[in-house]
């Protein structure tokens, strides 16, 4: 079954095609890899996706057809099950690294939550994600107190605990350690596991090839190439357009 | 017969008066980046709806003071859902919501002061007859004394909510970055309108407050909402705690800077210290 799925999508910004006619079919619980030059639009296809910016035409449709979207907006496609993270890190900075993390916990239910104070179970639970990543040490710590490393590895933390069912990750091995790298790869391949569906912006292609199910290879906001890694990988035009360089 | 107690007092009084605009002040430019100038004619807001309460339809004065109170943060959430939300969704920039504010600000001025005159009104009860009270060589009156302790409380209050409560934390992160709030499902626009009904609802406070001590007129909002933003430029725009440092702080200079001279001053001297930190230190004195 197709949980995403775009029609024809398009963005232009000033001349530029960001993202030009670009048809995507992911499905349910994989893994999916879309890969790029720079300038090629796999960031505006995520700030399309999260609702960050408005697009031309085409069409999104979430879980099937349920969801067919002319508008998108940041907070309806959280109720559609959609997260990420950003390729420049976004925390709240003038936060404790817990409470990033807490926060996302708060009851949804605003009048509830002023009646919430910090419960043992929802610290628990922070706790736990923490652990997981490596940077509980660091808890009582001011998120931009971090370094680079440890600020992207809460930032996937944060999108973790949310209740999300697709994860857009944009570029979420860039600079780390190799380290931090086995464990984000660890998480990625986890969330598959739990019936999870991921987007994983990458340009790693070694990182591609043992996480991914499917690749979207783009170029000048269109597709160049689809298929599994090893069709889209043995692909002569992406060679030459792309993993050449 | 030394003075000194005597500004003391008046300073802090001041200070407690306007840390109650700046909080609200603070709170909803933390959550929203916009100078929400409409935030002054919340005061007179809550003013009048304890003058109508009270005096026209004679309700008990504790009763009246609650409503006027719900009253004025009523209005503050009114304005964020009918002005401010759909300008918001539009992406209107913050220079668009300033104007916007200063015409609701205006608006609302100009209806109070059509349905109640421009005359200068007193919420007192009894006028002449409150206690007051001697220390040293001072005097504070009943009035002042409340409005200290209700400042005080509800700085309290507000300090825990933000800092301990699950809805402080979603504040917290909606004032750091919307966007990404959005982005982890919290509903922001909802967090936005109880920031604007907490913040209205403590500046309405103010106004009652005031009315009690000396008086309400419609056009008191805008001599409060500049001392409120002054206060809150002395501690950091959107600070929180830096505000209520900065109202004191600015309740001090304002009332020692008279010491010698004539009260009119007093609003002179206020710009001055706000000029003084827009060329010096436009990010407060807390600035790192
Ligand atoms: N807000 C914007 N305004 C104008 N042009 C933009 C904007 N955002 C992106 N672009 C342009 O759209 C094109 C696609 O950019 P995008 O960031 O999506 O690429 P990308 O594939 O994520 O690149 P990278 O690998 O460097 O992250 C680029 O030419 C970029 O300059
Ligand atoms: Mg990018």
């Amino acid at each position: 079954m197709a949980i995403l799925k775009t029609n024809k999508l398009t963005k232009h910004f000033e001349g530029v095609h960001a993202v030009d006619g670009l048809s995507l079919n992911i499905e349910k619980a994989t893994i999916v890899a879309i890969v790029g030059p720079n300038g090629s639009g796999k960031t505006t296809l995520v700030n399309i996706l999260t609702g960050m910016i408005p697009y031309d035409s085409g069409t999104v449709i979430v879980s099937d057809t349920t969801h067919r979207l002319k508008k998108i907006k940041p907070y309806t496609m959280y109720s559609y099950g959609l997260t990420r993270t950003f390729q420049e890190v976004r925390l709240f900075d003038q936060m404790s690294v817990r409470d990033n993390i807490l926060v996302v916990l708060t009851k949804r239910k605003v009048i509830q939550s002023f009646f919430e104070t910090q419960k043992s179970d929802y610290t628990k639970a922070a706790n736990k994600i923490l652990q997981k990543v490596g940077i509980w040490e660091k808890r009582n710590e001011l998120a931009k107190n971090l370094s680079y490393g440890q600020r992207k590895l809460l930032e996937i933390a944060r999108a973790l605990v949310t209740q999300a069912e697709i994860f857009l990750f944009d570029e979420p091995f860039a600079g780390l350690f190799p380290e931090m790298r086995k464990m984000v790869s660890h998480i990625v391949a986890g969330l598959k596991r739990k019936g999870k569906t991921v987007i994983l912006i990458e340009h790693d292609m070694d990182v591609v090839r043992e996480l991914s199910d499917y690749i979207y290879v783009m170029d000048s906001g269109r597709l160049l190439a689809t298929g599994t890694p090893r069709e889209v990988l043995s692909n002569k035009e992406v060679r030459e357009a792309y993993l050449g360089t | 017969m030394n003075i000194i107690p005597q500004l003391i007092i008046n300073s802090i009084i001041a200070g407690a008066i306007y840390s109650l605009v700046a909080l609200g002040f603070n709170l909803i430019y933390g959550a929203t980046k916009f100078f929400n100038l409409a935030h002054g004619v919340m005061a007179t807001v809550g003013g009048y709806a304890v003058f109508v309460l009270s005096k026209v339809l004679g309700f008990h004065i504790g009763v009246s003071v609650i409503l006027g109170v719900l009253c004025a943060g009523f209005v503050g959430y009114g304005l964020d859902k009918i002005v401010y939300l759909p300008l918001r969704k539009k992406r209107a920039s913050n220079m668009i919501l300033l104007v916007a504010s200063l015409g609701v600000f205006t608006a609302l001025e100009a209806i109070i002061a059509i349905l109640f005159t421009s005359q200068f009104r007193t919420l007192a009860q009894h006028i002449g007859t409150q206690r007051i009270y001697e220390v040293g060589s001072a005097i504070i009156t009943q009035t002042q004394v409340i409005i200290l302790i209700a400042s005080l409380v509800l700085m309290a209050i507000l300090g825990f909510v933000l800092k301990k409560t699950m809805f402080g934390k979603a504040v917290k992160a909606v004032s750091d970055d919307e966007e990404v709030a959005k982005i982890i499902g919290i509903n922001t626009n909802k967090i936005i309108g109880y920031v604007f009904f907490i913040g209205s609802a403590i500046a309405g406070l103010a106004g009652i407050l005031i009315g009690f001590d000396t008086g309400i007129e419609p056009v008191m909002g805008l001599r409060l909402l500049l001392k409120g933003v002054i206060a809150s430029i002395i501690g950091g725009v959107g600070n929180i705690y830096g505000g209520v440092a900065g109202s004191f702080l600015l309740g001090l200079v304002e009332n020692f800077g008279i010491w010698k001279i004539s009260a009119e001053w007093k609003d002179a001297i206020a710009f001055v210290v706000l000029i003084i930190f827009l060329l010096f230190r436009p990010k407060g004195i807390f600035q790192k």
